[in-house]
């Protein structure tokens, strides 16, 4: 049941539907555009690079697959290799740079590190999960306090607690075994 | 033995002594309880590394206009098929995507943008500060597609044959903006995004387009848009003018439907 609204989403894209790019954008949108924003650090050529990733995505539609991987772990796919293509650019437009102000120090482009797709990946379920399980999984993520404290501190029985931390870490689990790059 | 309860297993990835001594030893010694353990730890870790990539932010919304503008022009305008609509579970008359379409192609989806986001966690953003989780909401602001206009280029300049443009116009409460996309070889200068006069001399400025040659611009309120009705891209040299370079590579014209709007209304 937690996977069908992707399925959906993934059903109408790869069906060609004519509202399904906005779908997708809306489902993935900031998925994609954090690991460019991440990569890249800076805004507007990650916002080059998050449209050239849906574009893409759009034209080569028939070459996604749904049997052979979730439209995450492909939008995924798509954007580090647009990122790879912009900072190739980069460092192809700093050589010029560099020749032409006569050996100024231009930054190192950094790879986009397997870590911080996963993050971002991790960040954007956290996202979706229903309101008082995000915010238990916060709890449990980000204080010191103990499982017992947190039903305390929200007012739920400890059980309810419990499953919601044991189901919601094994679906993050799940998600970054789908769509991560670093199993 | 029976293996440890998973409930148990997921409070010790977080790093509570959950369970008994015996369920301690079992989650160690057991290939199976062990092996579940480090998944979930991995998560656990992955969330609290500090380092960067831990926030999800959204696109700010002219990324979409850029992508409904280029994709949209594509010829992909494929009605959902009876037998496609069927493999989804939907009967071919309940489709309500097959409608004529009303207005522009990048308005619809715009507007199922906007209303979706109230119900998707796609503007969530979490922060961490100190012991609370931060969430907060973000919405794009509502905007109307008011003109989607086709730049090409001019007989007098064969060097630019190949390039085309597109200009979308769009308009918020408080402002009109042009969200412009250039498909042009890379040349040295850069290109510049102006609005031409009816006399063709006089011409406003509104900025230059980014190395991927797109960009989005704010109409100067109060620009008399009968008189400033087209839009022209220039390639411009390093040369420090302010003026136009006279080398236009595409040029459009405002339709009727956007000279109207003189101060701009949603919705």
């Amino acid at each position: 049941m937690d996977q069908s609204p992707d399925e959906d989403v993934a059903a109408a894209f790869s069906g060609g539907q004519p509202d399904a790019l906005a779908l997708v954008y809306e489902r993935f949108g900031p998925l994609v555009y954090s690991i460019a924003l991440r990569s890249l650090g800076v805004r507007s050529d990650a916002e080059d690079v998050t449209q050239q990733a849906f574009v893409s995505a759009w034209r080569s539609r028939d070459t996604f697959d749904r049997r052979r991987g979730t439209l995450g772990g492909w939008l995924v796919t798509i954007t580090r290799n647009k990122v790879a293509d912009a900072l190739r650019e980069r460092q192809r437009d700093g050589r010029v740079l560099l020749h032409v102000a006569g050996g100024v120090a231009v930054a190192a482009p950094q790879t986009p590190s397997d870590r911080v797709v996963d993050k971002i990946v991790l960040a954007d379920e956290l996202a979706r999960l229903p309101e008082s399980q995000r915010l238990v999984m916060v709890l449990a993520f980000y204080s010191d306090l103990t499982h017992k404290k947190i039903a305390h501190v929200l007012g739920l029985p400890l059980g309810t607690v419990k499953s919601h931390i044991r189901r919601g870490l094994q679906r993050l689990r799940s998600r970054l075994e789908a769509d991560g790059v670093a199993h | 033995m029976s293996h440890t309860d998973p409930e148990i297993l997921a409070l010790r990835a977080l790093g509570e002594t959950a369970g008994s001594a015996g369920d301690a030893e079992h989650a160690g010694t057991c290939p199976r309880c062990r092996a579940e353990l480090a998944r979930l730890t991995e998560v656990v870790r992955l969330a609290r590394d500090k380092g960067a990539g831990e926030r999800l932010e959204t696109p700010p919304s002219q990324v979409w206009d850029r992508i409904a503008a280029t994709a949209g022009a594509d010829p992909v305008r494929v009605p959902v098929s009876p037998a496609a609509a069927a493999a989804n579970g939907t009967s071919a008359p309940a489709v309500p995507r097959i409608r004529p379409r009303r207005g522009l192609r990048p308005g619809r989806p715009r507007r199922r943008l906007a209303t979706g986001l109230a119900g998707l966690a796609a503007g969530l953003i979490i922060g961490i500060a100190g012991t609370a989780g931060i969430v907060q909401l973000t919405q794009a602001p509502a905007t109307r597609v008011v003109a989607q206009i086709a730049l090409s280029p001019l007989p007098q300049f064969p060097q630019w044959q190949d390039a085309a443009g597109t200009a979308v116009m769009r308009a918020t409460a408080r402002q009109q903006l042009m969200v412009v996309t250039l498909h042009a070889p890379r040349q040295p200068g850069f290109y510049e995004v102006w609005l031409l006069a009816r006399d063709g001399v006089s011409m406003i400025s509104l900025g230059d387009l980014n190395a991927g040659h797109t960009g989005t611009f704010v109409i100067p309120p109060g620009t008399d848009l009968h008189n400033y009705s087209r839009i022209d891209i220039s390639l411009q040299p390093f040369d420090g003018s302010t003026q136009h370079s006279k080398s236009s590579v595409v040029r459009g014209s405002l339709p009727a439907a956007a000279l109207g709007s003189g101060t701009a209304s949603p919705h």
